[in-house]
């Protein structure tokens, strides 16, 4: 198609409701630089834009503007919880540190109150655990967040169009590391575990953890460190052994695959 | 209304605001927000009809900015539109998923990518063209307004649309095309030859 066969439907692509084939030629037309269909979709992006001043005038909630920016790790982070955002996702409020400081003052606060010893011991170990938890817990949210939040974080979808997922996101940072969050993924069985894989191109799947999901369906895992994004092809999840795999031994379950670097 | 008006409007001051998001100045997303918060909340409120969901995806669409500014050219791109571009596309996804419609996450992908948000300004606005859209929107016949705000509002594809209204698809592309005519005619938006 020519741009002027397209032209009734540039509004239509700037209001995300533009039908096959012209959606995709116009797609095809921007991707080759077209210089008639950039204009006209940037009027028509710009119109589609003005629709909006159509929306009645709202008032956000005086905490937005620090939940946003507690989200990106600035400004004050609540007293003891760590807000964590999830693209597509609600956010997720998570105890920081200063609940785990506020858990050790209530352990200090039992023995005042005078637990036996015994008491205080089991309470302690409980805590103390709770407290590395948590820790671990803290240390996994940061990584994710660091990866989120990362100026080079790839992104990518899986499950979308299955009609019984899993489904969710894989997050590729050249430094930190891969993200993936899903759902609808049940709880791997007995002795097994979900075991994450960077599939690079042209080469043997490489391990990336091990991870299990919530009863809820709902699942996150982190693989710190650096991966080369633009070298990889996918990101998979398979069942294993719990003690995981060198290489799948499974069907993959999830398959993710890496869109090409921006140019 | 100002805020909206405000987020379409672009100045020397938001071009220095790109070039500090893009050096990750926290002081620069404060700024950011100060300036497009309430024209982004509004807008996703009249989409998703919900206030604590409504704060949820503008805080993932300054989230989105802040990963992808680096994207924007600092000496050309339109900061408002783009945000609000993401803002809507943000929550015409949440309202697909929640209702168990199939996503256009590509498509919507597609038209919050900052480079088509180049120069933007010099080409759409002028200072009171936000009222003149309200405006226009409100004096189009019932069926051509109903469809508009189906389409930006709900981010129904005009199959959708006509399920939705029981009519045969063409009448409805038929009040769309109208629809958008009718505005670009009260807009002054030369139509193309």
């Amino acid at each position: 198609m020519n741009c002027d066969e397209l032209r009734d439907h540039y509004d239509l692509y700037a209001l995300g409701i533009a039908e096959e084939p012209e959606r995709g030629e116009i797609r095809v037309h921007l991707n080759r630089g077209c210089e008639v269909c950039m204009a006209q979709v940037k009027r028509s992006l710009g119109t589609s834009a003005m629709i909006g001043a159509s929306a009645p005038a709202a008032e956000p909630s005086s905490q937005l503007r620090s939940r946003i920016l507690a989200s990106v790790g600035f400004e004050n982070r609540r007293a003891g919880w760590l807000p964590v955002w999830l693209p597509g996702w609600l956010p997720i409020w998570l105890p920081g540190w200063g609940s785990v400081a506020a858990i050790a003052a209530l352990c200090v606060l039992a023995v005042y109150l005078g637990f036996t010893g015994q008491q205080y011991a089991q309470t302690a170990a409980r805590l103390r655990s709770e407290m590395r938890e948590q820790a671990a817990q803290i240390a996994g949210l940061t990584e994710a967040f660091a990866i989120l939040s990362g100026p080079n974080t790839a992104e990518t979808s899986f499950g979308g169009v299955q009609p019984k997922p899993p489904q969710g996101k894989v997050f590729l940072n050249p430094a930190r590391g891969v993200l993936l969050i899903a759902s609808n993924l049940p709880p791997a069985p007995a002795s097994k575990i979900y075991e994450m894989w960077i599939i690079p191109k042209g080469a043997k799947p490489v391990p990336a953890g091990l991870f299990q999901s919530q009863a809820s369906g709902r699942a996150m895992h982190v693989q710190p460190g650096a991966v080369d994004v633009a070298s990889t092809a996918a990101v998979a999840v398979t069942l294993e052994n719990e003690a995981g795999a060198d290489q799948p031994t499974t069907q993959p379950l999830i398959v993710a695959a890496v869109p090409p670097a921006p140019r | 209304m100002l805020p909206i008006i405000l987020a379409i409007y672009a100045g020397p001051e938001e071009r220095a605001l790109i070039s500090r998001l893009q050096r990750r100045d926290p002081k620069a997303l404060a700024e950011l927000y100060d300036s497009y918060g309430r024209a982004a909340y509004a807008l996703v409120l009249r989409v998703v009809r919900d206030r604590a969901i409504a704060e949820d995806l503008v805080q993932e669409t300054f989230l989105r900015v802040w990963n992808r500014v680096h994207q924007m050219d600092s000496e050309k791109g339109a900061l408002g539109p783009w945000l609000l571009a993401i803002a809507r596309n943000r929550a015409i996804d949440y309202l697909r998923s929640s209702a168990g419609r199939e996503r256009n996450a590509i498509e919507l992908n597609e038209t919050d990518h900052a480079p088509l948000y180049r120069e933007m300004e010099a080409e759409i606005l002028i200072s009171d063209q936000a009222r003149r859209v309200r405006a226009a929107m409100d004096r189009l016949a019932p069926n051509y307004r109903t469809v508009m705000e189906l389409a930006y509002f709900e981010g129904l594809s005009q199959s959708e649309m006509s399920e939705k209204m029981g009519q045969p698809l063409g009448t409805i592309k038929t009040w769309v095309r109208t629809a958008l005519q009718s505005l670009r005619n009260e807009l002054g938006v030369a139509v193309p030859s």
